[in-house]
């Protein structure tokens, strides 16, 4: 009953945004709010796997980046976003479950598979950097080195080119993608294949000794992690442009903050975490009298003291305690 | 009575080291076996290597006469084994109940019945709805029971079951071993020779990695070499 009560309003909350922000907001505003969203199901697809599978991937973006390459690359060779999107997702989650099933099968512990899924993102990275010559024209999309594809094409109604989504077309676009990916993450962890999830986490040894093969429940979670980077890496793609960056060392480590300050073992956390961080880094970004990294590594840092254990799960304890003391 | 597990030849070396070293055993559907040995006798890797957590470096195991040498722990689980590690492996988050509904079973509506009932069959129901991650270490313990009871399963595998529980806790735990019994049969990893006294039929003692004897709890006890072995003087 929680959840469907948690979807419910989540859902809400994302139909309420996609038909009230396009409204109020200016164009520019709201395609930076595009980016947040975008970033946003980023933090969604790390909070789940990391908070609920306890597999902490620091190489998330590589998922984000194949993603928005991906959708990149088919977009300009068909010509028409409807088939690459399906292809984007397709790619990002196969790839995911590739390096999942050599992490997991191999029995890779924790702290390698840190520093693999890290590699792997900065391979990508350093690799989509060094695409700049026309030998690395992927038919007619050139991957493009360093500037990566700024004629990344905005999305359009399916099977109809001529008939490209308005910016604030993408930003409700990408709030219900947003909504949908939480409903969906919240159901998968309510299924018995979530629990065993959670379960393994806890205790990984019991999980296996009542029967449960360890390895195949992380790889589905891992996969479907990818599948949610994928589709971030898409709407990205829609509202800025691919470009290695979206492999960066920057990003990598930024999904790990996002996840940690707005509160891990949550789904909805690491999404606030993310527009909050997202929107101080805009504003600092303006600030003339202070240097913004100087502003918020101060604030990162007074955030791990104040509130170790995330936003959310430390709102929610106040909460309750106030409760509490309401019914005493 | 036909053969439920057995081991031909099994060995465990790590490095130089054989901590188990040609074992070949047999226990019998319905059995209860202990397994006895002091400190370093090699029946924690025995066991290990039962579960699948060790793969035997030579030797295998055959469940009801299959080879099941090269099973994952979690493939064996499967076979109908229920296993209970030395210190209590819990999900500490979940409450009881919760925790054992997490057995594999055919409905959701199956798993909380047979969660129930093997909370009630070890005398903790009044638990299901607790933190297992605030009980005490002797609760703990009844839980983790009740998880490997609740599947029903046709052998269950105790390492050191007794760990950590007071005298009076001892005692109830044999009452219940040979009460569950029963209905499955058990192989108990044990060293405390009290508890072993209280529910053993047959006894395999294990000395540097081999099999010093097998027979029954009174021949065994009455063996000076098993003293001796216990006492730490050397075995002709």
């Amino acid at each position: 009953m929680k959840t469907v009560i948690q979807i419910a309003v989540a859902l809400a909350a994302a139909l309420l945004g996609a038909w009230l922000l396009p409204r109020y907001l200016e164009l520019f505003t709201l395609i930076n709010a595009t980016v947040f969203v975008s970033m946003g199901l980023l933090a969604l697809s790390l909070g789940l796997i990391w908070g609920f599978g306890g597999i902490l991937c620091f190489g998330q973006t590589a998922f984000f980046g194949i993603g928005g390459y991906t959708y990149a690359v088919a977009a300009i060779n068909f010509g028409d976003t409807t088939l690459a999107v399906p292809l984007a997702l397709l790619l990002s989650t196969a790839v995911a479950a590739a390096l999942g099933y050599l992490m997991f099968f191999g029995r890779i512990s924790d702290v390698y598979m840190g520093v693999i899924t890290l590699t792997t993102t900065l391979i990508l990275f350093k690799f989509a950097n060094s695409t700049a010559g026309d030998e690395w024209n992927i038919g007619s999309a050139p991957l493009g080195g360093f500037n990566g594809i700024p004629g990344t094409p905005p999305l359009n109604f399916p099977f109809d080119p001529a008939d490209q989504l308005a910016p604030d077309q993408v930003f409700v676009v990408a709030v219900i993608c947003l909504g949908v990916c939480y409903a969906l993450a919240k159901l998968i962890l309510r299924t018995r294949f979530g629990r065993v999830a959670v379960a393994i986490k806890e205790n990984e040894l019991r999980a296996e000794l009542l029967g449960y093969d360890v390895r195949l429940h992380k790889l589905g979670l891992f996969a479907f992690g990818g599948f949610l980077a994928g589709l971030a890496g898409v709407l990205f793609a829609n509202c800025v442009f691919v470009s290695p960056t979206m492999f960066s060392l920057s990003y990598a480590g930024q999904v790990i903050i996002w996840v940690l300050v707005g509160g891990i073992g949550t789904l909805v956390g690491p999404v606030i975490g993310c527009m909050l961080i997202q929107a101080l880094t805009t504003y600092a970004g303006t600030l003339s009298s202070i240097d913004p990294n100087l502003l918020l590594g101060v604030l990162f840092m007074l955030s791990v003291v104040a509130v170790p254990k995330g936003l959310l799960p430390t709102a929610s304890n106040l909460l309750a305690r106030l409760r509490g003391r309401g019914d005493a | 009575m036909s053969v439920l597990l057995a081991t031909e030849g099994l060995q465990m070396r790590f490095g130089g080291v054989v901590a188990v070293d040609g074992v070949s055993l047999a226990i019998n559907e319905g059995e209860l076996r202990c397994l006895i040995g002091p400190n370093g006798a090699g029946k924690s890797t025995f066991f290990k290597c039962l579960t699948g957590q060790y793969k035997p470096t030579a030797g295998r195991i055959f469940w009801r006469g299959r080879d099941i040498t090269s099973l994952d722990p979690f493939a064996i689980a499967r076979l109908g084994v229920g296993i209970k590690t030395q210190v209590p492996s819990l999900f500490d988050g979940l409450t009881a109940l919760e925790g054992i509904c997490l057995c594999r079973h055919s409905s959701e509506a199956e798993a909380r019945r047979r969660a129930m009932r093997a909370l009630e069959r070890l005398g903790i129901a009044a638990l299901a709805n607790r933190r297992v991650g605030l009980l005490a270490h002797g609760q703990r313990q009844l839980v983790e029971l009740a998880m490997v009871v609740a599947p029903e399963p046709d052998l269950i595998i105790l390492d050191e079951p007794t760990a950590g529980m007071s005298a009076e806790e001892t005692s109830r735990a044999a009452d219940l071993i040979r009460e569950l019994n029963q209905q499955h049969a058990i192989v108990v990893v044990e060293h405390d020779m009290q508890f072993i006294r209280a529910i053993a039929r047959t006894v395999t003692v294990f000395h540097q990695g081999r099999v010093l004897m097998e027979d029954s709890a009174a021949t065994v006890f009455a063996d000076p070499r098993v003293r001796d072995v216990y006492l730490g003087k050397a075995v002709a």
